[in-house]
């Protein structure tokens, strides 16, 4: 009999552990919102889930649609309409991405349930509500031209459309393709996008037709940073790039985790990050990077780009925490916690006619803080978005 | 409960990587591995499972005897038990486990095909083997399905025959689930009036349960986890006739109760202490099964006495 009792608490022990095991949740959106501005004396344009919202920058409140006579839209219950755009339908549509600004009334925005949709601004409304079908999710910024938009597909390739009908004009399918994660990225006459199956592509803009392809040994999931006449990209690999122009590696440096966000380069300084928490600031010395200061920040991954000010690099993380470090050490200045996940880039917003100070906006993934402002000198709250 | 979920996903991606970046074959080496980990509750099960079918009579005969104590009863089958070292409930761990594991497996398989950003960072970390970075993402597709997701019966086209595979995969679950529990389970044994017992019974219904669920669970989940299913039964049937104890001719309703494989004597961890019930046990079980109460030196207990207090209560 002590052999079955044995047996039981061992049998009891695994089950137990295998039970709670299934209890790691999964994350239930497939990816994080995006802040832009939007307008002349800008309000910020918030996609994320099931909507696309205006949220007005001196206070966080969504901003009230307005009829042609200026005054505000009111709906059958008389309250005042806000600027909001919902998919919620069935089955419900998801805005990850950035709209994009057709013209002063039309936005174009893509949705990760495979369509492009264009809105009306002034009402605030779908005006093709059928959407333009396209042949996979998005989960990255289109990038619109004069003559092509550009498309990535996160289990596909790259899209180049017809910006006046959205027909196909040629479509890019990489060997072994993995998909495409991020938004393309157009200097001179090269079109550059980074693709999940190791490899950076240039391409003719206007063609498709590769120039170079560089193996960078992981999945890049960013769009490289264009400075100093090269490409700065990193990857799952555990490392860092620069790439010249021509497709050749020209130095790496390597990371503790996959490196997601795109660096941030200041002159000859490249400011990154990666999943295991780590800030590192590195200088661009032609042919290798030179580490200034590397520093693990955080307890959970930065996806985001660095915010670089004058002094400061701030930095949001997974960790439901936003960080500010001095740039020429990378101490922790300030740091603030949130109640979400810090996946979307930090939106530093300028003073202007209705800000008085610089505010940087940090997005979360809890749906009480879906933004928050913060003052950028001292980090002190400002006001909150939430739904 | 990152340090079970992690080894699983880790196991799944190494085994990815070396299986020439197979998902498919990945998730059956895992089967095999997670089969070959469980042997011993599986040969467990199929000890207890036979010894209680063999018990059966006996069972009966207390059930009769002891029809207005339900509190002797319950005293008189455990002690039966004892001596006969079967645990009630060990035919029922194996099956028990099997939900944990793949809750798990299905957890990995979701972690591990990460398919959007959000998932992919939440991979991020959870692999402990470094170089596995480099197969990452993990290629999600087969027959043109996504194996992280549930079938998508939507797709169905006539025109494609591969279409189909959506449909096929949870039927195939069910009918190997089947084929394993007519295969691997004892015929049943009747009572002496010809009419099946409360565990034969109890079995034919779990056999027709059991691989409706699993069809339910196949439609409901990742394709991923209806390759485990289809795998792990047919490894299971593969594995019980290796032991010899699979009876195929019960697929086709061939195999009488009276004809099914005994275990043997020695996998029995009986302890029978009393010569007066071995006396009263009926020689037909003792004869199918081998398994045969002999006169312990120590009692149950390993101090001689109770068994003796339960003889003299008799």
């Amino acid at each position: 009999m002590p052999v079955f009792r044995r047996l039981w608490t061992y049998g009891a022990i695994v089950v137990i552990s295998l039970l709670a095991t299934s209890c790691v949740g999964l994350p239930t959106e497939s990816t994080w919102g995006d802040i832009s501005l939007i307008g002349d004396t800008p309000n910020i344009l918030l996609s994320f889930g099931d909507r696309i919202a205006q949220i007005n920058p001196t206070d966080g409140s969504l901003v009230e649609l307005l009829d042609a006579q200026g005054k505000v839209r009111v709906d059958e219950d008389d309250n005042p309409r806000p600027w909001q755009v919902q998919g919620s339908g069935n089955p419900a549509l998801h805005f990850y991405t950035r709209p994009i600004r057709l013209d002063d009334n039309t936005l174009l925005t893509a949705v990760y349930e495979d369509k492009l949709f264009e809105i009306d601004v002034p009402r605030a409304e779908i005006d093709n509500p059928s959407g333009i079908a396209l042949p996979g999710h998005i989960v990255a910024n289109p990038l619109l031209t004069d003559n092509f938009l550009y498309v990535p597909l996160s289990e596909g390739g790259l899209l180049a459309l017809n910006p006046s009908d959205y027909s196909e004009i040629w479509r890019f399918t990489a060997e072994n393709s993995k998909g495409m994660w991020s938004p393309p990225l157009l200097v001179d006459d090269t079109l550059y996008i980074s693709s999940m199956n190791h490899f950076l592509y240039a391409l003719n803009p206007e063609t498709g037709e590769m120039k170079w392809e560089a193996d960078l040994e992981g999945a890049i999931a960013s769009t490289p940073a264009f400075a100093n006449n090269a490409l700065y990209v990193g990857s799952f690999a555990h490392k860092l790039f620069k790439v010249d122009l021509d497709g050749t590696i020209a130095a790496e440096y390597p990371t503790n985790e996959w490196v997601w966000g795109p660096p941030q380069v200041v002159d000859d300084m490249v400011y990154a990050t990666d999943l295991g928490g780590y800030v590192y600031a590195l200088r661009d010395a032609g042919s290798s990077f030179e580490e200034v200061w590397s520093r693990k920040v955080a307890g959970g991954a930065i996806r985001s780009t660095p915010l670089v000010t004058a002094d400061t690099i701030i930095v949001g993380s997974r960790d439901h925490n936003v960080y500010w470090l001095g740039r020429e050490t990378g101490e922790e200045l300030i740091k603030r916690e949130m109640r979400g996940e810090v996946l979307s880039d930090i939106l530093l917003l300028e003073p202007n006619d209705t800000i008085r100070e610089p505010l940087i906006i940090v997005s979360t993934l809890a749906n009480e803080e879906r933004l928050v402002a913060f003052s950028l000198d001292r980090g002190e709250r400002r006001w909150v978005y939430g739904v | 409960m990152d340090f079970i979920l992690n080894p699983f996903v880790t196991l799944l991606t190494f085994l990815y990587s070396v299986f020439n970046r197979d998902m498919v074959l990945a998730i059956i080496i895992f089967t095999v591995l997670i089969r070959l980990l469980t042997y011993p509750l599986t040969a467990q099960q199929l000890r207890s499972s036979a010894a209680m079918q063999e018990l059966q009579p006996e069972l009966k005969k207390m059930q009769e005897k002891h029809k207005n104590d339900r509190e002797k009863l319950a005293q008189e089958q455990m002690r039966l038990y004892r001596e006969y070292g079967i645990n009630p409930l060990g035919g029922c761990l194996p099956m028990v486990i099997q939900f944990p594991i793949f809750i798990a497996l299905y957890q990995a398989i979701i972690h591990a095909l990460a398919s959007t950003p959000l998932q992919l960072i939440d991979l991020s970390g959870r692999l402990l083997i470094p170089g596995l970075s480099s197969v990452i993402p993990l290629d999600n597709l087969w027959l043109g399905m996504n194996l992280s997701q549930a079938p998508n019966l939507g797709a169905i086209s006539i025109s494609n025959p591969v279409s189909i595979i959506p449909v096929l995969l949870p039927l195939f679950v069910v009918v190997t689930t089947w084929l394993q529990f007519r295969v691997t389970m004892p015929a049943p044994v009747p009572n002496d009036d010809g009419k099946p017992n409360q565990t034969a019974a109890m079995s034919q219904s779990m056999g027709t349960i059991m691989p409706l669920m699993y069809g339910f669970f196949a439609l409901s989940f990742s394709v991923g986890l209806s390759i485990y299913f289809i795998s792990s039964n047919v490894i299971g049937i593969v594995q019980y006739a290796l032991m010899g104890k699979a009876d195929f001719r019960r697929v086709f309703g061939l195999s009488s109760g009276n004809k099914m494989p005994t275990p043997p004597p020695s996998k029995i961890e009986g302890k029978a202490t009393s010569s007066k019930l071995s006396s009263k046990t009926d020689p037909k079980l003792t004869a199918k099964t081998g398994v045969k109460p002999t006169t312990p030196k120590t009692s149950s207990n390993g101090t001689g006495k109770s068994a003796q207090k339960v003889n003299k209560a008799k």
